[in-house]
């Protein structure tokens, strides 16, 4: 199949002159002819049987463009271009609504000859939904509540279904839910109980305990689904996390099922069909491993597809979602964390992931941890649900054919605001946004270090060696576990 | 002149009154039958409303949501609201003609608190239309309707503010006739324009939350609908 990049040329669809269309990006199989007509069959479908229908409705007659969300906008700030104004390119998307769905959109387009959508437009928001990584920070501007974001993940839906989306993307998904492997990062199983085996020891001899990784344990509490690139980029995050789980007497208590263990969830980014099967695949392996809980790793945009659609598309019998970070939190709080003061000199800074902060969901949590342990602690301005966006969400840190944009355009903000710290490590509890910030640092030549928040508990947690029999884990027996007691619903 | 004013007041404001009430109610209607489809359609888990009107309510309160970089703009558009709502409202000479025309009436603002208001909405009208103008980004935004209702709302509160004063360099009649015709396009056009948000404002945000609680089973309904089957990725 052959992929397709900036500046390829195909004919138009009508009219003697050759059009030029540009995908930002690498892309399979793009519809030659009749992407106008299908476009319009698309959005047509969409509108009928999905919910988008009331959103472009209301958001069409209320839109007020008052440009607020300009300010709001790090894509903006850094390009200066109005065509970056999350309203404007929203505006792209109600225009095609109102022309073409519209009663009072279709009779002036008759009286006044407005053809409607055109290649070019087609074109347009091709490139204005993959400059936006659907932060939603324009959203808490908007005096009138309008979603910048949900319009991005529309428009992309919309695109995709028509054959332009990110090569990238697109085979991450086709291994994740066709593929032998059935994950992203097309790691085999076998391969993957290799890693956790080679963890465990690595574990045992830094640590002095066999902290265990338990695989296809049925009946337990969690069933643990990281970013499935974590098995093969962020060992220490893994031990982090597995060092959490036995600190908090949860030791047994959880599992990776070989079956399916992958986080990741790229529906988010570009289709809810998408979204549905990858985060069913979830939810049949926390009922084929009759576990109680899914707990997710350190992954942004996998907290909150689970968190948020397990609900959704999870049936009757709804499978409660914890995000890792939560489950340390709580941890935490209960004392069952020993962490070393001492272990962590470096200034550290935190870097909160949209999907986990803009919400107001995961903010405060993480920064009790640090604090509780690390010695120079800096905030990063504006954080929280206000912060700037690694310049990586919305899948673009996935598109390396982008790289030069997200760094120049995308990752500007982000790098200003670490800069600014100090901070020689730069906690960022999430996947795409470490992968991001790592190559920021390294374009904007920043001296710090990227890093997970249970990098850094794996450094300075205390671990008690098992009493009593060496196979069974005491201290999931002699303290309550924290798995009993944490409210993990959505 | 008279007569046409007369027509203006008469006739002419009552159909187009009924034409905003009727526009209004139909989209009122469609709005809510939109969400409530999307409701049906969606998951069945309960809906945070206190949160929602919560937020809603917060960005009619100016204090919360001042715009950090462009407060000055932030305080002018609300003083532009709220003169645009409470002055035709409690104008005290308006509820007069509800209370001729169908013996209804309530209580209205101390004539003086109209004058500041309706000084309020022409001078922070005039800023609007001016940023509308002349700041690039918004300009990018614009399209001729965006600046014909705020110029139109600046004409309905410039004429009737100077109506019946001394300094009028015009009629009484011309000046009332201009007013009223003013307000007669408004009504018409708030139900088919940007203006429709002064009563799907308290919707938006519930649509919002509803459409991100994506229907289950709808993407394959796309699929099969678009493509006929649902084919290998």
């Amino acid at each position: 199949m052959a992929a397709t990049l900036e500046g390829q040329e195909t004919k138009a669809e009508t009219g003697s002159e050759p059009e030029r269309r540009k995908y930002p990006f690498y892309v399979e199989k793009p519809l030659e002819s009749g992407r106008v007509q299908k476009f319009l069959e698309i959005m047509a479908a969409i509108v009928r049987h999905t919910n988008y229908g009331a959103i472009l409705n209301i958001y069409s007659r209320t839109s007020t463009k008052c440009a607020r969300c300009s300010s709001a906008c790090q894509v903006f700030q850094s390009t200066d271009d109005c065509e970056d104004i999350p309203c404007y390119r929203t505006n792209l998307l109600l225009k095609v609504y109102r022309r073409h769905f519209t009663l009072g959109g279709m009779m002036r387009g008759r009286l006044l000859g407005d053809p409607g959508l055109t290649e070019r437009d087609i074109d347009e928001m091709t490139e204005a939904f993959y400059h936006c990584t659907a932060c939603r920070r324009c959203n808490l501007e908007c005096p009138m509540g309008v979603d910048h974001g949900l319009i991005t993940h529309l428009g992309r839906y919309i695109l995709s279904e028509m054959g332009i989306i990110p090569k990238a993307l697109l085979v991450s998904v086709r291994e994740q839910l066709e593929g032998k492997t059935g994950n992203t990062s097309a790691i085999p199983a076998p391969a993957m109980i290799d890693t956790i085996e080679f963890l465990e020891e690595e574990l045992e001899e830094s640590k002095g305990v066999p902290v265990k990784f338990p695989i296809d344990k049925d009946d337990v509490d969690y069933v643990f689904f990281p970013a499935v690139s974590d098995f093969l980029l962020e060992a220490d995050t893994l031990m982090g996390n597995a060092a959490v789980l036995y600190a908090a007497g949860d030791g047994d208590n959880w599992t990776i099922s070989s079956g399916y263990f992958d986080g990741i969830n790229y529906g988010l980014f570009y289709s809810d069909w998408i979204l549905e099967r990858i985060l069913q695949k979830e939810i049949d392996e926390v009922r084929k491993r009759k576990g109680k809980k899914i707990l997710i790793g350190e992954c942004g945009h996998a907290s909150r597809t689970a968190k948020g659609f397990t609900a959704v598309y999870g049936g009757d019998e709804v499978v409660p979602v914890i995000s890792i970070l939560e489950y340390t939190h709580k941890a935490l709080m209960d004392g069952k964390l020993d962490l070393d003061p001492d272990a962590i000199t470096e200034r550290v800074t935190y870097h909160d992931p949209c999907n986990m902060a803009r919400s107001g969901w995961i903010v405060d949590k993480p920064r009790e941890i640090l604090r509780s342990f690390v010695k120079d602690f800096v905030e990063m301005t504006p954080g929280g649900a206000e912060n700037y966006c690694c310049g990586g969400g919305g899948g673009l840190v996935s598109i390396d054919e982008i790289h030069d944009y997200r760094m120049n355009v995308l990752g500007k903000t982000k790098a200003e605001q670490i800069k600014r710290t100090g901070a020689q490590i730069v906690v960022a509890p999430c996947a795409n946004c470490k992968k991001q910030l790592a190559e920021i640092c390294e374009h904007y030549k920043l001296d710090a270090e990227v890093k997970g928040l249970h990098d850094l508990i794996l450094r300075a947690i205390r671990l008690k060696p098992p009493q009593g029999n060496a196979e069974s884990q005491p201290a999931a027996t002699e303290q309550p576990a924290v798995a009993s007691e944490i409210e993990g619903g959505n | 002149m008279d007569g046409w004013l007369a027509f203006a007041q008469g006739p002419l404001f009552r159909l187009t009154f009924l034409i905003m009430i009727l526009g209004l109610a139909r989209i009122v209607i469609l709005t809510i039958w939109d969400i409530g489809r999307a409701i049906r359609r969606g998951p069945k888990i309960p809906l945070d409303y206190w949160g929602l009107a919560l937020k809603t309510l917060g960005w009619l309160i100016p204090v919360t949501k001042l715009h950090r970089q462009r407060p000055v703009l932030s305080v002018t558009s609300f003083l532009f609201h709220a003169g645009l709502i409470v002055v035709p409202i409690f104008l005290v000479e308006h509820i007069e003609l509800w209370r001729a025309a169908l013996g209804i009436g309530w209580p209205g603002i101390p004539r003086l608190l109209a004058d500041v208001l309706s000084f309020f909405v022409i001078v922070t009208g005039l800023i609007l239309f001016g940023v509308r103008c002349l700041n690039r980004r918004v300009r990018s935004l614009s399209g001729p309707i965006d600046y014909i209702l705020v110029f139109l709302l600046i004409e309905i509160f410039l004429t009737g503010f100077i109506a019946s004063r001394s300094f009028n360099p015009f009629s009484y009649n011309l000046t009332m006739l201009m007013h009223v015709l003013g307000g007669e396009c408004i009504f018409v056009l708030i139900p088919f324009t940007k203006l429709s948000h002064c009563i799907l404002f308290p919707l938006i945000r519930l649509a919002t939350e509803i459409a991100w609680r994506f229907a289950p089973r709808a993407g394959e309904e796309v699929v099969r609908t678009v493509h006929g089957e649902v084919k290998p990725i």
